[in-house]
Parts: structure tokens; C-alpha cells; sequence
């Protein structure tokens, strides 16, 4: 009964590391399979700042990821430009960073680092960064520009996952392991089940990489071997409009909702750091005093941040492993780790890597492929550094005609839909909603869902889900909503609950 | 300066309803409706009973006076006084404008009337299909739906629909709910009660 495939290597984690895993593995020839427990850019790769890190934040304390974010900086701005907004960004210094020994002698000992690192960074005067981001704290005392951008991270797993399905990679969401097969000192495989359907499988390859992320010491401990990682939650607050023009950081230490990073329509304030359990990780909520940290902090860098309306709140958790006692998690590497554990454990056929950024996954992606050609004895070397990636929705104007739209505030069309129902796994709203950013705009699906969910299902064929499909979607976006309940935003969550349950479709028949 | 026998703010279910009863009884009314929620059915009976309407203006503020509200003035209409001899506040929840919340609190923005509702944010939302905390909420009144400004009835004002705490406009017998209350409104009002 069981459907036994041998494969090259197979990953585990459908996030942006799993899935460049994937992608790079594939592109040196390899016979590659991928699960996923959930939808790809589910955890920490779809809940990020989307900052493309110049790698200033780092130049100071950890020039090593400072080297590595510059680096990868440059190319993903050219491997994959449309995932990139190239808005520059500013550190700002304000008065109050003075009393705490972040003045304008901090700024040169940042500036120095920088340029160490080979960071382009220039302090520049204050009036003349109020004309470059006029939304910018107008007390500030000094500005340094750096090459700091933003990355749609959704955009960014599609196009990993698209490529290597283009490269022949087989790619299951919904496909939780519930073993990793040992045979002696080696790991030959893996068993799984799919989450919807409860269909149990079993899969074999010469190695195995666990790219699962915080979620990544869990699948250690079913392969026999143990990872002390830290789950640390970071909180961020999405605003309803773009706020700003260029990423807004503060020049002193690392601290919470120090960044303000504009991407498409909205702009997003991150982040807070938060020690949590294992169990919280899959729940993980987003506190009332998080969200009055942010706007208070937020507000610093961006002053009209108080009067905005606020979208969502929602929080993600960074992979970082355990290396001292530190209960915010600020000070832990976030280098990339990369573990083969036959030299650490003695267990053959098993590689973790974890740690690292989002915007570094193409790095980590490379470390994580040279261990699995060593191990295979394949001699390929990396292309990721320079094959470009593809916008996995732009094929889909070939496929016909008609092109009615679903979502107003996304612009997304019937055949963006139909296309990633046939060629981007998209079996749920969520899963559309991670593809097309349908649904993430103003009016966060209250508009567009029912229309949305009707061409979802006849997409897939499907016409009976429709109201299942809707009835996950506004939970799920309820959810995001509920932290941030004051406002505009309470007023739309009054203006849902109507449409979704009260008297509108009653009044409507009259 | 202008007089009628009722000033309706709010031109949704509540309000609309009421101004048709009382046009429709004789009395002189005025509707001032931002035009979110309006009720179109009841919008055309009032139209056709020579209802007057201030569409697309809204309330800015209230004179009151030993325990009365005497006049109100409007966006619109400027330093012109509206007068009336009795005031039907009809504005809703927070979607219209009715109830305001921001971070620190909520308050109703027209005359700062007592609003009641949860000090405790953990208990304003639950999941999506669940009972809403926070639908509940509204200005509090008294049992002839007088609303209260810092703790004190104002005798002819009367709060009316949504904005009224304890009416949640999405459970099931909301509509009926709110209608009845309208009418014993009216019926105070035309002094028939």
C-alpha cells in the first residue's frame, strides 16, 4: 500500500530555505522531493518585515551576517527584481538616543563598520533625508543612507518553488512527516501523511535535509538527534497605507519596533523578540502590550504612524539556535547554522540548516546543496548566484482571453487564479492569498472573498467548497485583526461580521 | 434658525423607520444622514411623505441645557441652528461613525454621551463566528432609551437602533428588536405611550 520512491534528496520545509534547498539541489541535477506540513511561506518565511538587510543593522555587533546580507543584497536585486523594491533606506539618529550613548559618535563608529563590511553608507544631513522620506521623525539629529530594500517574501518562495518545479522537483504541501526512517548510523527516508486527505506515504533518499525552520528540533528528535534552538517570536503590525518611501531603521543597538520597511501598498512595523516554548509556535498570538510597543516605537521613526490606520498584526518565529542564556533572543547568532550530522552525531544521510534570514535563504540553500553533493559525491557547483528567477505569474497571460477580476485592491484576475490552482499547488484561499496577495489589501477579503472562493472553486472544479473555502479565509484573517481592534480597523471588523453573519443579507431581499 | 417637532441623526433602519412613523403622524421632522448606511425602503416612503433630508451632512455638535438638548448644528449648514422639541440619535455602531474607539478608549463623538462597553480589550473579540464582545456595545440609557451625558438622562434625546448597548445588530432577531424599540420611541414621542 505504500507508494516507495527513491529519490536524491529529500527537504523538509516548504519555506523560503526548504524551497531554495530545493531549487538549487534541482538545478545541480538532483532527483529532489520537498514536503511541507502546512502551505509553502506558512511560518517564519511568509510572517517577516519583507527587508532586504543592506546588512547595516548587523555592521557593528556581527560583521559576519553584515558580509553575508550585502552580499546576497546584491544578488537577489539581480536574480530576482520583481521581488525587490529598491527604496534605500535610512538609520536614523534622534535626541533621545544621545542620553543612551547612540549620538552622532555612535553614527561614525556605524558608519565605519559599514564600510568594513562593504556597506555603500553616508550620513547625510538631516534636512536632505526629510526630502528623501518626508515621513521621517522630523527631530532626527542625523541620517545615514544604506542600500536597504524590500522583498516580497511570498513572491519570493513562488518563484523558488516554481523554479524548481520547472527543474523537475516534486513538491507535496500538506504533507507532514510523521517519521524519519533510520537504518543503522543512517537516515534513508521518510513517512508521512497528507493533512487532508489522512493518506500515509513513504519516501526514500540518500540524504535528507531538514529545513523546517523553528519547527526543524522537532524533526532532529525523530531522526535520533537533538538541536537546542531558541523560538524566538517576533510581533509586526501592518499598516493600511504605504507610510513611507525608504526602510526607516534607528542607528543605535538593536531593539524592539526599530524598523519601518514600505513594501507594494502598505508599509510594516516589526519587531519585538520574545523567548517562547515549542508548544507556543504553532499558535502564536500577538500581545496588547506588543502592539502598544510598536506604535509607541513606531512612531519614533514615523510620527503619522499614530493616526494610520492599522491592517493586521501578526508574528512570525525566528529559527535561532541556542548559544547562551538570553531570554529576548536578540543577542543569538542569526548566522546560518548548517549541521551535517554525520560529523556531529555520527548519523549519516541527515543535514539541518537553520538559522540565517530570509534574505540570506539563497546562501543557506548553497551551503545546505554542497553538503548534500559531497555526501552523493556530485561534483556540480552552484548557479543560484546568477540563473535568474522567474515571476511564476507572468506565463498565465497566455493561457486565455477572459480576464475578469476577482480582487480590486490586489488586482488579482480569474486567471491568476486558474493559473496557480494548475501550476502553484493553490488548493485553499490562504494558499491564493500566498501566491497573488488576493485579499491582503484594505479591505482584507470582505469585498472580493465570496467572489474569490467561486472562482477558487471552479478553478478546481470544486462549486460545494465555496462556503468552507470562505469560512477559513475571514477566520483566518479575523485572527490577524483582532490585536489591532480599534479605529478603522474595528469599524471594517463591524462591517464583516455584518456581511459574514447579520441582518445586510436579510435587508438585502427586501 | 430653523424649528421642527424631531431631528432624527442617522438615516440607517432606526432612524429612517422612526422619521416615517412620525412624518407620517404629522409631525414636522428633519433626517441628517451621512448616507453610509441608509435605508433605501424606508428613504422612499419618507421622501414620499415630505420628509425632509440633509444628505451627506453630519452632526458637529449639540446645545444643551438643564437636562435638555435644544439645537444641534451641522457640517453643512454651518453657524445655522437646528432646533427641535425632541432628538432621536440614530448614528449606529462604530462602522458609521456612531461609536468611536482608538487605542486608550471608546466615546461616542457627538455630544460625548456615556458609552458602555468593556475596559478590558480581552474580552471585546472571540473567533470569527463566535458572539462578538465589542457588538454589544453603546451609549447607555435608560428604560425610555434616554441616553445619559456624564451621568446625567437628557430628557428628550433618544437613542435608537445600533448604538443603543445591549443591541447587536448581528443576531438573528436584531431587526424585529430594533423595530419594536423604534416604535415605542415614536409612540413617547407622539405621546401616545
Amino acid at each position: 500500500m505504500y507508494d516507495v520512491e527513491q529519490y536524491d534528496v529529500i527537504v523538509i520545509g516548504g519555506g523560503i530555505t526548504g524551497l531554495g534547498t530545493a531549487r538549487d539541489c534541482a538545478l545541480r541535477g538532483l532527483k529532489v522531493l520537498l514536503v511541507e506540513r502546512d502551505d509553502i511561506a506558512s511560518g517564519a518565511s511568509g510572517r517577516n518585515h519583507g527587508l532586504l538587510h543592506s546588512g547595516a543593522r548587523y555592521a557593528v555587533n556581527d560583521p559576519e551576517s553584515a558580509r553575508e546580507c550585502i552580499r546576497e543584497n546584491k544578488i537577489l536585486k539581480k536574480i530576482a527584481p520583481h521581488c525587490i523594491e529598491k527604496t534605500g533606506g535610512l538609520f536614523i539618529t534622534l535626541p533621545e538616543d544621545e542620553d543612551e550613548g547612540y549620538g552622532l559618535e555612535y553614527q561614525k563608529i556605524f558608519i565605519d563598520a559599514c564600510k568594513t563590511s562593504g556597506i555603500d553608507a553616508e550620513a547625510i544631513d538631516p534636512v536632505d533625508a526629510l526630502r528623501m522620506e518626508p515621513s521621517v521623525n522630523p527631530a532626527l539629529m542625523g541620517a545615514v543612507k544604506v542600500p536597504d530594500g524590500a522583498v516580497d517574501p511570498f513572491k519570493l518562495c513562488s518563484a523558488n518553488m516554481y523554479d524548481a518545479l520547472l527543474h523537475g522537483t516534486t513538491i507535496l504541501p500538506y504533507t507532514e512527516v510523521t517519521s524519519v526512517i533510520r537504518e543503522g548510523c543512517s537516515v534513508t527516508g521518510i513517512e508521512t501523511r497528507n493533512t487532508h486527505t489522512g493518506e500515509r506515504a513513504s519516501y526514500r533518499a540518500s540524504v535528507t535535509v531538514n529545513a523546517a525552520g523553528i519547527w526543524g528540533h522537532g524533526i532532529a528528535r525523530m531522526a535520533g538527534v537533538k538541536i537546542e534552538m531558541c523560538p524566538t517570536k517576533g510581533s509586526l503590525l501592518i499598516f493600511a497605507h504605504r507610510l513611507n518611501n525608504v526602510v526607516i531603521n534607528r542607528c543605535r543597538k538593536s531593539s524592539d519596533g526599530d524598523i519601518l520597511v514600505p513594501g507594494d501598498t502598505v508599509s510594516v512595523i516589526g519587531t519585538t523578540s520574545t523567548g517562547i516554548s515549542y508548544d507556543e509556535c504553532d499558535e502564536l498570538k500577538v500581545t496588547a502590550e506588543e502592539v502598544c510597543t510598536l506604535m509607541r516605537e513606531g512612531a519614533r521613526l514615523c510620527p503619522s504612524i499614530t493616526h494610520t490606520r492599522v491592517l493586521r498584526a501578526y508574528a512570525g518565529v525566528r529559527p535561532l539556535i541556542k548559544s547562551a542564556e538570553d531570554a529576548t533572543g536578540r543577542n543569538i547568532s542569526r548566522g546560518i547554522v548548517c549541521l551535517d550530522h554525520s560529523e556531529r552525531d555520527g548519523l549519516e544521510g541527515f543535514i539541518t540548516i537553520t538559522g540565517g534570514k530570509l534574505m540570506t535563504y539563497r546562501l543557506m540553500a548553497e551551503i545546505a546543496t554542497d553538503a548534500v553533493c559531497r555526501k552523493l559525491g556530485v561534483p556540480a557547483t552552484c548557479k543560484t548566484h546568477r540563473a535568474m528567477l522567474s515571476d511564476p505569474l507572468v506565463p498565465r497571460h497566455s493561457e486565455s482571453a477572459t480576464d475578469e477580476l476577482i480582487c480590486e485592491c490586489e488586482r488579482v484576475t480569474f486567471d491568476d487564479v486558474k493559473w496557480a490552482v494548475n501550476h502553484l499547488g493553490v488548493q485553499n484561499l490562504e494558499d491564493l492569498r500566498r501566491r497573488t496577495r488576493l485579499g491582503m489589501g484594505t479591505c482584507q477579503g470582505t469585498k472580493c472573498i465570496a467572489r474569490a472562493a467561486e472562482a477558487l472553486a471552479r478553478a478546481k472544479g470544486n462549486p460545494e467548497e465555496t462556503r468552507e473555502l470562505i469560512r477559513r479565509f475571514v477566520e483566518e484573517r479575523w485572527k490577524g485583526m483582532t490585536s489591532v481592534g480599534w479605529g478603522d480597523s474595528l469599524r471594517e471588523m463591524e462591517y464583516m461580521q455584518k456581511i459574514w453573519k447579520g441582518r445586510y443579507a436579510e435587508t438585502a431581499e427586501k | 434658525m430653523m424649528k421642527f417637532d424631531t431631528i432624527i441623526i442617522g438615516g440607517g433602519l432606526a432612524g429612517m423607520h422612526t422619521a416615517c412613523r412620525l412624518q407620517k403622524s404629522g409631525q414636522r421632522t428633519v433626517v441628517i444622514s451621512k448616507g453610509i448606511s441608509l435605508h433605501k425602503p424606508d428613504f422612499s416612503e419618507y421622501r414620499s411623505l415630505g420628509g425632509r433630508i440633509l444628505m451627506g451632512d453630519s452632526v458637529i455638535r449639540g446645545e444643551f441645557e438643564g437636562g435638555n438638548i435644544l439645537a444641534v448644528y451641522t457640517e453643512n449648514l454651518g453657524q445655522n441652528r437646528l432646533e427641535a422639541d425632541n432628538f432621536i440619535l440614530a448614528s449606529g455602531k462604530f462602522l458609521s461613525g456612531g461609536l468611536v474607539a482608538d487605542m486608550e478608549q471608546i466615546y461616542e463623538p457627538l455630544f460625548g454621551l456615556d458609552v458602555e462597553y468593556d475596559r478590558d480589550r480581552n474580552h471585546w473579540f472571540a473567533p470569527f463566528d463566535e458572539h462578538q464582545g465589542f457588538m454589544s456595545f453603546g451609549v447607555k440609557a435608560d428604560e425610555l432609551s434616554r441616553p445619559f451625558l456624564n451621568g446625567r438622562i437628557i430628557i428628550n434625546l433618544y437613542a435608537a437602533g445600533e448604538i443603543l448597548a445591549g443591541v447587536d445588530p448581528t443576531e438573528t432577531d436584531s431587526v424585529g428588536k430594533i423595530l419594536a424599540h423604534t416604535e415605542a420611541i415614536a409612540d413617547r414621542i407622539l405621546g401616545n405611550a
